[in-house]
């Protein structure tokens, strides 16, 4: 739980609301990662898959794992955990990558578990706590908790878990080099 | 005719067949162009096309095509009719291009949504100067015919419920009414509505002239079957301004089969539902002798007027005859489907091909003491069919050169005209396929060309003349396949390139090397040179040339598609301009291989040769650089892996293969692992959520279902 305690912390209340989707509205796709769950809108997920074999590419980013071969498409694959910064973990037979889709592009996301669809309504959404270090905004990515019974679901903005730059931590260096 | 009429998709329907009976027209038109004059049968095509035009858009309402149609169909009415000798025929197909260009140009309006605004009116004036003139030229001759014949009517009623109830209506038109055939069409498209069976007559109300005529002359005879009263069909009908009279009868079953017999009323037409069809193809053959005969024995008859004929009746069989007579060469049928389709069983198909592969290696299968004779038949015959399938869908995105050639055959006739030089257009291979993208691609840069062997290739007739040369121009655009590459060519025996010109010209813009000597310059630099921007030795800029854009344009756009412009030339007969352009943009031959964990693609075209080299012919420069010493050249050396910081790769180069590429006279070597084999590889884009990696151009996907990264030579050679 210590991981968890760190994510908590280290959210601010910077975030946009995510656009509104009124059909399937409430419902999220929960996975783990790490110790933690996340949620993502279901609107966007398109499939999910299991894990196979990831194509790399050279001189990208160490999150960015390369690409996957769907039905004749070719999409990129992004790993959760690195790009949450959890270090990586060994890849099994409970790994998935889900495919969503955002704005018209189609990505995979390596997570370690799929969970299962949760249903949150508005009232349970609750903006991510700040606990004083705003400027240290390490999860620009989540935009509300949910609460589901007695656990919390961290949910996830997916414009920003795919686009934004690392915004601490002197990571947008290491970007530019590339 | 079209029994479902669908207001909303009718405007599609319009644009569609119009674009096609243009598209065909012009073919007609330019295929005789070179003629002294049009044969019968394009006289009769052309005014066919221009009828159906007239009559569909005057349903639609476009009044300005509907007059310039119209026009057009009066001349060649004329020409068909009265067979005028000396028609001057250049300026008569330059005519009915100029038509041609308006009702396309207004069609474009009409898909864009614009409003239809052309004015026709400039048009309408030079075509009825021309007509005038054919008239007062031909005069002597004038033929008409007035053998008449009944259309034959074959009908099998459906069967009718006892609630069906019929009727017969006549109606009337004021004899001033214009195209009353269309708007008894209206009343014939209102009535379908309701109707479970209609019948009218005249028949072909839209696509024959002279039923306008009959409807004014005789009425226009309804026959329906409806489950409706009498005051609804009138109301259905309605009376417009157009409409005298209406009469509704109401009738039994057997009257209504019997057909059109109103009775007194008017002399209804005959139904010829006993004569044979021999019958009524013998006494057509008659006809046509009749008015063979009438033609050379009758010169004195009443010459027609244009106009006139609406109120002249004529042969509805004869032109139908004339139809069919006319070879239609072989032309394949077509369907139109959306090319996402197509890329959608493409994906399936590479799909097909993977899962197969992993069916067939499937590690259940390497399970020792199995019998797998069967298995294996079985197998084979599935990898022949699947793979066949591939070829399909391949070939499914090529597409014949035969219509772009075509629109250059308009070119250099339009050209050629203002330019008034005289000049033969020649085509050959226009068959040739190439991919659908690729088409897209080169069909502005062989305009361009093509525009440019017209008008700065060939002199004028005068010069010509001097330089006794055969009197006419020639232009040959010609494609043919070679070695996995399409190349078109655009020839003329014209002056060709003057070397001097482009040197003086390149000196003036300051572009030669002034350490150089003239000669220095092989011909093939000096006419790459007319390539560069902003360059024309044109003293003259013309209408269509001579302002140097346009080479550097075709250039670039070539360029784009991957592909090259090469320029040959003798002066004083002619010069030879060759696009050189891969047969698809989506496949490419290439050559996989391995280095580390990772599959790459290069391809075929730009390896030179591989080799394997030892330590002893590396040289190690101190600050990192490679070069290798092959048979006494020495090319920088790029290891693949280390390159993209790859993992488990070879380190030796002993232990790996060398691949000299080169790309525009640069060569440079490639270590990678080890060759896996040349195949023939889909290109297909790297997800652009993936930022551009130099020296990666794609990513394919291998039999198996992996995925190669494709190299691109020229991002490894810079």
């Amino acid at each position: 739980m210590d991981e968890t305690s760190r994510l908590l912390g280290q959210m601010d209340e910077t975030n946009d609301e995510a656009d509104s989707h009124d059909t399937q509205k409430g419902k999220y796709m929960t996975f783990k990662s790490g110790s933690e769950y996340f949620g993502l809108g279901i609107q966007y997920v398109q499939q999910i898959i299991q894990y196979q074999t990831v194509t790399k590419i050279p001189e990208t980013e160490d999150y960015i794992k390369g690409l996957i071969n769907l039905r004749g498409r070719i999409i990129p694959v992004v790993d959760v955990r690195l790009r949450f910064k959890q270090g990586l973990c060994e890849y099994n037979d409970k790994t998935c990558i889900l495919v969503i889709n955002v704005k018209s592009t189609t990505v995979g996301l390596i997570v370690e578990q799929i969970a299962e669809v949760a249903e949150i309504q508005e009232e349970n959404i609750l903006p991510p706590p700040s606990i004083g270090r705003a400027d240290k905004a390490h999860h620009k990515y989540v935009y509300g908790i949910g609460k589901v019974g007695n656990t919390v679901k961290l949910l996830l903005d997916p414009e920003k878990l795919l686009y934004d730059d690392d915004p601490a931590d002197g990571e947008p260096a290491k970007k530019n080099e590339e | 005719m079209a029994e479902d009429f669908n207001t909303e998709s009718m405007l599609d329907m319009y644009l569609f067949e119009n674009g096609q009976l243009l598209e065909q027209l012009q073919e007609t038109v330019l295929e005789q162009k070179d003629a002294d004059c049009f044969d019968e049968d394009s006289i009769n095509e052309i005014f066919r096309t221009m009828h159906t035009i007239k009559g569909s858009s005057g349903i639609m309402m476009f009044d300005n095509i509907t007059a310039v149609s119209h026009k057009l169909e009066d001349i060649f009415f004329y020409l068909r009719e009265s067979h005028p000798d000396n028609v001057p025929h250049v300026e008569l197909v330059e005519h009915v291009l100029e038509v041609e260009d308006f009702i396309s140009s207004e069609m474009e309006k009409i898909r864009n949504g614009d409003p239809v605004d052309g004015d026709a009116s400039n048009i309408i004036a030079d075509l009825d100067k021309f007509l005038n003139m054919i008239k007062n030229g031909g005069e002597a001759e004038a033929a008409a015919e007035n053998v008449h014949e009944e259309p034959k009517h074959f009908y099998i009623a459906p069967v009718a419920t006892s609630a069906s109830r019929f009727y017969k209506i006549f109606i009337t038109f004021f004899p001033e009414t214009e195209m009353s055939n269309v708007h008894a069409y209206k009343a014939v498209y209102a009535l379908k509505e309701i109707a479970e069976d209609i019948l009218y007559s005249p028949e072909d109300i839209l696509t024959d002239e002279k039923s306008s005529e009959k409807i004014l002359k005789d009425g226009f005879r309804i026959l329906l079957q409806a489950q409706c009263s009498e005051e609804e069909v009138r109301e259905i009908i309605g009376v417009g301004y157009d409409i005298e009279k209406v009469e509704v009868y109401e009738c039994d079953a057997n009257q209504f089969l019997l057909g059109f017999d109103f009775g007194d009323q008017a002399p209804a037409p005959q139904i010829d539902l006993e004569s044979s069809v021999e019958v009524i193809e013998a006494r057509q053959e008659e006809a046509e002798k009749g008015k063979a005969e009438a033609d050379a024995k009758s010169p004195e008859k009443p010459k027609i007027i244009p106009g006139d004929f609406v109120i002249q009746s004529k042969e509805p069989g004869k032109q139908k005859k004339l139809a069919k007579d006319k070879p239609k060469g072989e032309k394949a049928s077509f369907i139109s489907v959306n090319v996402s389709k197509m890329d959608q069983l493409m994906d399936l198909i590479g799909e097909l091909v993977i899962s197969e592969s992993v069916v067939l290696q499937s590690s259940d299968l390497k399970v020792p003491g199995l019998n797998l004779d069967n298995f294996n038949k079985a197998a084979a015959q599935l990898a022949s069919i699947s793979t066949d399938l591939q070829n399909v869908i391949m070939s499914m995105r090529m597409v014949p050169l035969t219509n772009t050639f075509q629109k250059m055959n308009r070119i250099v006739f339009d050209v050629s005209r203002k330019l008034g030089k005289d000049i033969e257009f020649v085509m050959v291979g226009e068959t040739t396929e190439v991919d659908k993208n690729i088409i897209e691609h080169i069909s502005d840069p062989l305009m361009h060309l093509v525009r440019n062997a017209v008008d700065h290739g060939i002199e004028t007739n005068e010069e010509r003349a001097e330089s006794g040369k055969p009197d006419k121009g020639k232009v040959t655009l010609s494609a043919r396949t070679e070695a996995g590459k399409v190349w078109i060519s655009v020839e003329d025996n014209g002056t060709g390139l003057d070397r001097e010109k482009i040197l003086a010209k390149a000196r003036k813009q300051g572009i030669l090397d002034e350490s150089k000597p003239d000669s220095a310059y092989t011909d093939k630099e000096v006419y790459q040179f007319i390539t560069l921007p902003g360059f024309s030795t044109n003293e003259q800029v013309t209408e269509y040339s001579g302002r140097g854009v346009g080479m550097d344009v075709v250039v670039q756009n070539i360029q784009a598609i991957g592909g090259a412009l090469e320029i040959e030339s003798t002066p004083g007969c002619g010069s030879v301009m060759s696009l050189k352009i891969p047969l698809t943009l989506a496949i490419i031959d290439g050559i996989v291989m391995e280095v580390g964990n990772s599959s790459f693609v290069m391809e075929t075209g730009v390896i030179k040769q591989f080799i394997r080299v030892k330590e002893d012919m590396m040289i190690h420069e101190p600050n990192g650089d490679e070069f290798v010493m092959i048979r006494g050249d020495c090319f920088p050396v790029i290891r693949l892996g280390r390159w993209y910081g790859l993992e488990e790769y070879q380190e030796s180069v002993e232990d790996g293969v060398m691949l000299i590429l080169e790309v525009e006279d640069r060569k440079i070597c490639l270590l990678v692992d080890k060759l896996i084999g040349e195949q023939e590889i889909v290109v297909k884009p790297i997800p652009s959520y993936i930022k551009k990696v130099r020296g990666l151009s794609g990513c394919t996907q291998l039999g198996d279902g992996s995925i190669a990264l494709i190299l691109d030579a020229p991002g490894l050679v810079e």
